[in-house]
Parts: structure tokens; C-alpha cells; sequence
């Protein structure tokens, strides 16, 4: 590792040299690696939200009842022994306006300003209800018995809307994952070929270096060095991209009456922390790949 | 230094290049491979590089068993070996202490070695007033000094020479002879191919001749034939 070190400087230049020859093929390589990761990024973010989103129903199986901010206790005490005695219902939970206070702070985490406009008495207790069947149709009949109560705010189901976003959800997946399968595998291969030329181009050199007694590993690896320079770099663009685009769909969802709907689906920050270093280690990953089965394929004794 | 039993190489499984061929080279030897083309001259020392591996018997060199050794080990065998060949083979966007030194940075030896080794094996082959020159700014005999200063800036055991004349004129020729025979008197082995009758007769040394990838003569102070 020493000695590697000491040669720090030799395979700096020597990939840099490389790099500087064939400067059109490395930026297409960046582009094609910055969009493949991109793409896994945005995947990620998309997988966490709607994970976000959904996590809320909890499997889409229950539904909640709201009740008005001043409803009185024994309002309250009625309607539930009224939903545990129900055949139909298998258990239920009261969420108390502290509880539902408490919930809003985790899902506002990032968003402290919109929290600071909530006040606590404004917010509805509600019973949490796991219905006995899981049928659609069953958690809707169910819901509607409930809405006319005395005290009922209003009862949110959500399955239909569950069901079709999760499934709208799964599709994208699938999409983006296929999509980032092949741009990975287009990128490896550009930058495989890549390597390929450099080494053509430095056939002379590298003939040599192996006439001299240079080991594979000292000949490789400025071209895997370069290979994977190439994946930082479109690892870097992508995820950068993946961020702006990220807070521009947000935006969206925010701004707009229609995607209402779609403002539970955030990412925390953690989550697009983790989102942005898979997506560079993407690309690292891509070039290594790449410029590694190129230099064994043609640096052979 | 160099022992081959009972070597053959077959290309493609129908040329036999080398055909059983048994030689022992003694360490400080200088020793010239006469033959036609093709006689088998270049597989030879191709051979001896791990460049190419038998197809059957026994290759020694510089003390390794070159049946058995393994790719890894193959850079470090030749790090004890020289090679210098007709078409010289020197980096042409390199400068000739650039091409020199170039031998020694691949192979992880450190700055302060550089600096002292490359000045030195230049004066040897006397072209220090050159070392910022590029290989086309050089005539063919002093390409051919570059690349055995390459060759021997690391004190490797053996030389390997594949017709190292061949491109020179007799003048020339004689230069880089007597470069050779300087390096020999280190106590190096030199092992050379070449064609070149007037070199052979005159030096007067271990004459190995090939025909058809067999030894057919083997002189210790032997002319061409």
C-alpha cells in the first residue's frame, strides 16, 4: 500500500492523460452514467415515499374516524364501545389530539414553520379501526355507517386511492428500475469501450511496461482508476439532478390543487441522503465495472 | 542462467517453432542464435521472456522453473531480464531520459533511484548530452543505445537482443557490439539473435545455430557457419 502510495503521483497524470485524449467519449460516458443513476435515485426517493405515504393506512386495511375537536366524552366513550362491539371490526385505537399532535411533529420534521401554524386543540381526536375482513367494499360499508354519527367529523377510508397509487406506485418501480438496469449496463459498456481505446491508444506504452516487469495490477490501474473517475463524476451530475428534480416535484405537489393528493409523498431527509450516496455509489460502482472487465479482458501477460 | 530440456513449442498445433531442443547457458555468457527466419530463433527467446510457454519439457531462467510459474510471478522474472529488439521500441512522445527512466517508474523503484541510476547508464551508452531528446530527433544507432540503456538501467541478469542490428549500418553495428560486449563484462548474460555474419565471425563467441527449431550446431567460440 506504501508503494502505491509513492506512485500517488504517476497515476494521477497517467489517468489524467487519458482522460484528456478522448474527451468527447468521456463526456458522453458521464451523461450516460449521470442519467442511469439518476434514475435509481429517483427510484429510491419514489420507493421511500410512497412508502411514507402507504405507511399511513398500514396496508391500506383500516380506516380512520375523525371526530370534532369538541366532541364531549361521553360522545366519544359511546362511539367506541359502539366500534368494539361491532362483528365486524377486530380492534380499534383512540388517538387523543396530544397522539395526533405528536404524529404531525414526525411527518413535519423538515417542515417546522408549517408545524408552527398548527395549534393542538384544533387538531380532531380519532379512532383508529382494523376492520375484521380486509375487502374494500366491507371497509366502505363499514366507513359509511359511521359518517352521520353525532360527533363525526369525517371518515377516511383512502383503500381505492391506496390501492391505485401503490399500484401506480409498483409500475413506476418496476419502470425505473428497468430503465436503470439498462443505462447502467449502457454506461458500463461505453466506458468499457472507452478503456478499450485508451488502451489501444497506449498500446505502445503498455507493451513496455510488460517488456519491463511492471505487475497487471501496476498497469491496470490507472485505467480502473479512470474508469471509476468517470463514474464519480456522472455519479455526482446524476445526483445532483435527482436533488433539483426532487425539490422541483415537490414544489409541484405543493403548488398544485390537483397533485394535492401527492403532498404526503415526501422524503425525509435522511431518506434523500441515502437516495443521493446510493446514487453516487452507483456510479463509482458503474465505471469500476466497466474499465475492470475491459483491463482484464485485454492487459493479459 | 538459462537451461532449456528437451523444449519444444508448437504453434497452433502444427508449426513446431522449437523441437526439442536441450541448451545450458552459464551465468556471464555471451551467446549469439544464428538461423535462417523462422528457424526459431525469436520463439526462443520469447521463451525464456514467459512471453510464450512451452509445449513440452523443462524452461529455467535466472533460477525460476518457467513451466510452473504463475502469471503474478511472471513481472518479477522479467525485472531480471533485458530486452532489446530491432525495431527499438521506444516511447516516441517520451524523451530519452523520459524512455529511461520509464523502466524504472513502472516497476515501483523509488524517485531518488531514478535520479541517480538514469544519469549513469546514460553516460554508459554515451548519450548523456541527449537525454532531452526525442527518439526522431535520434539516428538509429542511438535509438538502439536508448533502448539498451532501458534494457539495462535496472542491472538485469540477462540481456535479450533480438537482432539488435538489424537495422543499422556495419558501422553502427560495430557500436552497438561493442556497447554489448561492455555490458557482457559486468557480468551479464547476453543472449542475441541475429543474421548478421561479419558480427558473429568477428566477436568469436558461443555460437548456437537453429535450423527448423533445432540446435544443429553449438560452438563455444563459433562464426556464423
Amino acid at each position: 500500500m506504501v508503494r502505491f502510495l509513492r506512485r500517488t503521483g504517476y497515476f494521477v497524470r497517467e489517468t489524467w492523460i487519458n482522460i484528456r485524449r478522448n474527451l468527447t467519449l468521456t463526456v458522453a460516458a458521464i451523461l450516460t452514467v449521470a442519467v442511469g443513476v439518476m434514475l435509481v435515485g429517483l427510484g429510491l426517493m419514489a420507493r421511500y415515499a410512497s412508502t411514507n405515504a402507504l405507511g399511513r393506512w398500514q396496508g391500506g386495511v383500516q380506516f380512520e374516524i375523525f371526530l370534532e375537536p369538541n366532541i364531549s366524552g361521553g360522545q366519544i366513550d359511546a362511539l367506541g364501545e359502539e366500534l368494539r362491539n361491532h362483528p365486524d371490526i377486530e380492534r380499534i385505537q383512540y388517538i387523543t389530539q396530544e397522539q395526533a399532535f405528536e404524529l404531525l411533529e414526525e411527518m413535519l420534521v423538515d417542515e417546522p414553520e408549517l408545524l408552527a401554524e398548527v395549534s393542538l386543540e384544533s387538531l380532531p381526536p380519532s379512532y383508529r379501526v382494523v376492520p375484521r375482513f380486509a375487502e374494500g367494499e366491507l371497509i366502505e360499508s363499514l366507513a359509511a355507517q359511521f359518517r352521520q354519527r353525532p360527533g363525526v367529523y369525517s371518515v377516511e377510508t383512502g383503500r381505492q386511492q391506496v390501492d391505485a397509487i401503490r399500484e401506480w406506485f409498483n409500475s413506476f418501480r418496476w419502470i425505473v428500475l428497468l430503465m436503470s438496469i439498462v443505462l447502467a449496463a449502457a454506461s458500463a459498456l461505453l466506458i468499457f469501450n472507452m478503456i478499450r481505446v485508451a488502451m489501444f491508444a497506449r498500446r505502445r506504452e503498455i507493451e513496455v511496461m510488460k517488456l519491463v516487469g511492471a505487475t497487471n495490477s501496476f498497469i491496470r490501474l490507472p485505467f480502473i482508476m479512470e474508469g471509476m473517475l468517470h463514474g464519480l463524476a456522472g455519479g455526482i451530475v446524476g445526483a445532483v439532478a435527482a436533488g433539483v428534480l426532487r425539490n422541483h416535484v415537490e414544489e409541484l405537489f405543493g403548488r398544485s390543487e390537483i397533485l394535492a393528493f401527492f403532498r404526503s409523498f415526501t422524503v425525509t431527509s435522511s431518506q434523500f441522503n441515502t437516495a443521493i450516496l446510493a446514487t453516487v455509489i452507483m456510479g463509482v460502482v458503474v465505471g469500476a465495472l466497466g474499465s475492470a472487465f475491459a483491463a482484464g479482458r485485454f492487459l493479459d501477460v | 542462467m538459462i537451461r532449456l530440456d528437451n523444449v519444444t513449442k508448437i504453434y497452433k498445433g502444427e508449426t513446431r517453432a522449437v523441437d526439442g531442443v536441450s541448451l545450458d547457458i552459464q551465468k556471464g555468457e555471451f551467446v549469439f542464435l544464428v538461423g535462417e527466419s523462422g528457424s526459431g530463433k525469436s520463439t526462443m527467446l520469447r521463451l525464456f521472456t514467459a512471453e510464450e510457454s512451452a509445449t513440452a519439457g523443462q524452461v529455467h531462467v535466472a533460477g525460476k522453473d518457467l513451466t510452473r510459474i504463475s502469471s503474478g510471478r511472471v513481472p518479477y522474472l522479467r525485472r531480471n531480464i533485458g530486452s532489446v529488439f530491432q525495431d527499438f521500441k521506444l516511447l516516441p512522445q517520451k524523451t530519452v531520459y523520459e524512455n529511461v527512466a520509464f523502466a524504472l517508474e513502472v516497476i515501483g523503484r523509488p524517485k531518488n533511484i531514478v535520479t541517480t541510476q538514469v544519469p549513469a547508464i546514460l553516460d554508459l551508452v554515451g548519450l548523456s548530452h541527449k537525454q532531452k531528446s526525442f527518439p526522431d530527433e535520434l539516428s538509429g544507432g542511438e535509438q538502439q543505445r536508448v533502448s539498451i540503456a532501458r534494457a539495462f538501467v535496472n542491472r538485469p541478469l540477462i540481456l535479450l537482443a533480438d537482432e539488435p542490428t538489424g537495422n543499422l549500418d556495419p558501422n553502427t553495428a560495430q557500436e552497438i557490439m561493442r556497447l554489448l560486449d561492455r555490458i557482457n563484462r559486468t557480468g551479464t548474460t547476453v543472449v542475441m539473435a541475429t543474421h548478421d555474419q561479419t558480427i558473429v565471425d568477428q566477436m568469436r563467441r558461443r555460437v548456437i545455430a537453429l535450423r527448423a527449431g533445432q540446435v544443429i550446431r553449438d560452438e563455444q567460440q563459433g562464426v556464423y557457419g
